[in-house]
């Protein structure tokens, strides 16, 4: 037992230190931003085929930090996320077709105004019905959450008399539409145009409304450097016609062509497969990554958990239920979201997203692990712990050479499963901007529109780890017995 | 002789359930002392209290010269003079029966693993299980299981020993051969504290017959005297019924 033991802690160890290698470096003498972005907002943001982001946002992000002589780290996250990693320091800003508005000139000081959009209403290519907002009425509408859209959709709701439907990111929102769940959406007007155009079977019944301008914000008070670097630099790309450039790359009538053959036939799986093989198998690594430094430190957490579970203190044992119950009651999504966003609110100092979600799993998982270790341990008869006891063995020996190595084989599919759960559950932390798996998936599918199949590779992806997963659990039950 | 166990006026309550009311017991170095008594009159809970697996609320205990009633007393090295055996047997399903018997001795410093081997073999030949030393306690019968128990309490090297009716949970042709390895430990003259409802034990191996009832000692004395001549009433009942049985 001591010995995979050891193995796992020294796989866990090299994945952690490649991890520490992998941050980007830093050039010492330019300032080094980190800048959160929406993973899907075309034109503005999202990712191509070879893993890499486009848009205009990215591309004058790139324009300005050459003009100005900074470096970045972008980091695509949901719009809401990054609303709020702004906030809480995470980073230092938000970079995502953001509406400048009132309210939200409380929490962030913007930059220029770099690009004038407004709202459209857009609804399915087969429905011929909806023609106005008058033609709503008793309908329900989708909308993407935090954003000038759907405030205009809760603006005119009362008015013309629909319901509204939030959704995390464009490409939901849009299947939402077209398989009739909900009969429109209010979106920006470039970023529908631009979906269209890409294939969205959807069209726009309405002129753009409620126009806005969209800016680049930072933390109300703070990297006032950035944000003065960023307005020099736009203003520079404006005048030497640079920005007229890349706005044209993605919404000129010859612009940017997501799938570059469109009009050929659907692609297979197999195609889905090769052309995406980078971005997936990143994913799966990120997943994995998570899923085992996750496992062994909740592990780790979960024995100490279950061990101080059956202590004869009384305190310890209360301390021990109590964080078991706050971490099993609290849905993970939360957890994630309070680690990484709430925490450095409080503290003022940022957490690394995959920090944050290794801490997520340990406290979820650990707590589960430490109630069926606690389980286990009170599953060993009362009298091997008095046999042991009354050798003369003092209560640590007795329960690490008698009771724990008992309780412990009782626990092993209680782990084998905790470990399938943990590997299922790393799909919670996209939320906080990690790219494990699912969220490759969604960002696949943001590109290229193939619902169905993606999922259909993601979820195959999943199933042969998870087997494999069990087959190595198996064994390793096999050894121990 | 001297005492070795000297146990004075001992108190002890569930809730609000006595159990011991009250309990004076000595024993001297060899002495092989049998307690007897119907079911729930305290003898186990008594016996559990003399290597502290059970608390006391009031009195005193001192056992092979540690006061174990004293919480500064390390119960520990107390317990380490003092071998117990349990009427489940509460072998370590997960360790060999040799590996059962090597575990305190060699965790507790007292012999190297070449020592402590060769002590566990010479106990296993002793209670007539040289054989079974490599095998898993789960294959052993009741009877081998609790044999088994008695040399894992020896190979501490105890100056006492406590049984808590060691064949009661065993098929009847199993009691014989537990039976024998105890009356040959107290031939050799280990102090020895017996909780059993085998009488006939009582009649042949032990010195002195404790008679529990009500969380009372109500009456102790050679065997043959007691079995014979009982002079509390309590006593003459409990005998009537499990003799004429």
């Amino acid at each position: 037992m001591h010995k995979w033991l050891g193995k796992v802690l020294a796989i866990v160890m090299t994945i952690v230190g490649v991890g520490m290698v992998m941050q980007p470096a830093q050039a010492a003498n330019k300032p080094h931003y980190t800048i959160a972005t929406d993973t899907t907002y075309p034109p503005f943001e999202f990712q191509t085929d070879k893993g890499q982001y486009r848009g205009i946002d990215i591309d004058m992000l790139k324009a300005i930090a050459k003009t100005e002589g900074f470096t970045y780290t972008l980091k695509p996250m949901s719009f809401n996320a990054g609303v709020q990693a702004v906030q809480a320091g995470q980073v230092d800003g938000l970079l995502a077709g953001m509406s400048i508005t009132d309210a939200r000139k409380q929490e962030f000081d913007f930059s220029k105004p770099y690009y004038k959009s407004g709202i459209v209403l857009a609804v399915s290519k087969k429905d011929h019905n909806i023609k106005a907002l008058k033609d709503l009425k008793g309908k329900t509408v989708a909308a993407k959450t935090g954003t000038m859209g759907a405030e205009y959709a809760k603006k005119m709701a009362p008015k013309y008399g629909f319901k509204v439907t939030y959704f995390n990111d464009s490409n939901t929102m849009y299947s939402d539409v077209m398989v009739g769940n909900t009969v429109g959406t209010f979106e920006d007007a470039p970023v529908m145009g631009y979906a269209i155009k890409q294939g969205t079977q959807m069209k726009i019944v309405t002129k753009p409304a409620n126009g806005g301008w969209y800016g680049f914000g930072v933390k109300k008070g703070s990297n006032a450097a950035l944000l003065k670097d960023f307005n020099a630099g736009y203003t520079k790309i404006v005048d030497n016609g640079q920005f007229d450039q890349i706005v044209e790359r993605y919404v000129g009538e010859n612009g940017y062509q997501a799938k570059e053959s469109a009009s050929q036939a659907k692609p297979t799986m197999w195609s889905l497969i090769i052309e995406n093989k980078d971005a997936l198998l990143h994913g799966l690594f990120v997943t994995l990554e998570l899923t085992v430094v996750g496992i062994a430190l909740a592990t780790i957490w979960g024995l100490l958990l279950g061990t101080m579970g059956v202590a004869p203190n009384k305190f310890i044992r209360g301390l021990s239920t109590t964080i078991i119950y706050c971490f099993r009651g609290l849905p993970m999504i939360v957890l994630a979201f309070f680690i990484y966003i709430g925490i450095p609110n409080l503290t003022g100092s940022k957490i690394p997203a995959f920090t944050a979600g290794v801490i997520t799993l340990v406290l979820n998982e650990g707590a589960y692990i430490g109630s069926f270790v606690k389980g286990g341990f009170l599953s060993v008869d009362h009298g091997q712990l008095e046999a042991a006891r009354s050798l003369g063995l003092p209560y640590g020996k007795a329960m690490r050479k008698v009771v724990m190595p008992q309780g412990i084989r009782l626990m092993i599919p209680s782990f084998i499963n905790q470990f399938i759960i943990t590997l299922k559950d790393t799909s919670i932390l996209s939320v906080i901007g990690l790219i494990e798996l699912t969220q490759t998936g969604t960002l696949i599918i943001a590109r290229n529109l193939q619902g169905f199949r993606v999922w259909l590779i993601i979820a195959a992806m999943y199933l042969i780890v998870i087997t494999l997963l069990t087959w190595l659990s198996n064994w390793m039950e096999k050894r121990i017995h | 002789m001297a005492a070795i166990v000297d146990v004075k006026n001992v108190h002890k309550s569930y809730g609000d359930n006595e159990v011991l009311k009250g309990i004076d017991l000595q024993v001297t170095e060899g002495e092989v002392v049998v307690m007897i008594g119907p079911s729930g009159s305290g003898k186990s809970t008594f016996l559990r209290s003399l290597n502290k697996l059970e608390d006391i609320d009031s009195g005193s205990i001192e056992i092979n010269g540690w006061d174990i009633s004293d919480s500064k007393t390390n119960i520990d090295k107390t317990r380490e003079t003092i071998g117990m055996v349990f009427q489940h047997f509460n072998l370590f399903p997960h360790l060999t029966v040799i590996e059962n018997l090597m575990l305190a001795p060699t965790e507790l410093g007292k012999q190297t693993p070449a020592e402590a081997r060769e002590t566990a073999l010479r106990l296993l030949a002793r209670v007539g299980l040289a054989d079974k030393a490599d095998v898993k306690p789960d294959t052993l019968s009741g009877g081998q299981k609790q044999r088994v128990a008695i040399a894992r309490a020896l190979a501490m090297n105890p100056k006492i020993m406590l049984f808590d009716e060691p064949t009661s949970a065993l098929d009847p042709e199993m009691v014989g051969d537990v039976l024998e390895v105890m009356k040959e430990l107290a031939e050799e003259g280990m102090t020895m504290i017996v909780v059993t409802h085998e009488m006939g034990f009582a009649k042949q191996v032990a010195d002195r017959v404790v008679f529990f009832a009500d969380g009372y000692i109500r009456e102790e004395g050679h065997p043959e005297e007691v079995f014979a001549h009982p002079k509390d009433q309590r006593t003459r009942d409990f005998l009537n019924k499990v003799l004429n049985a």
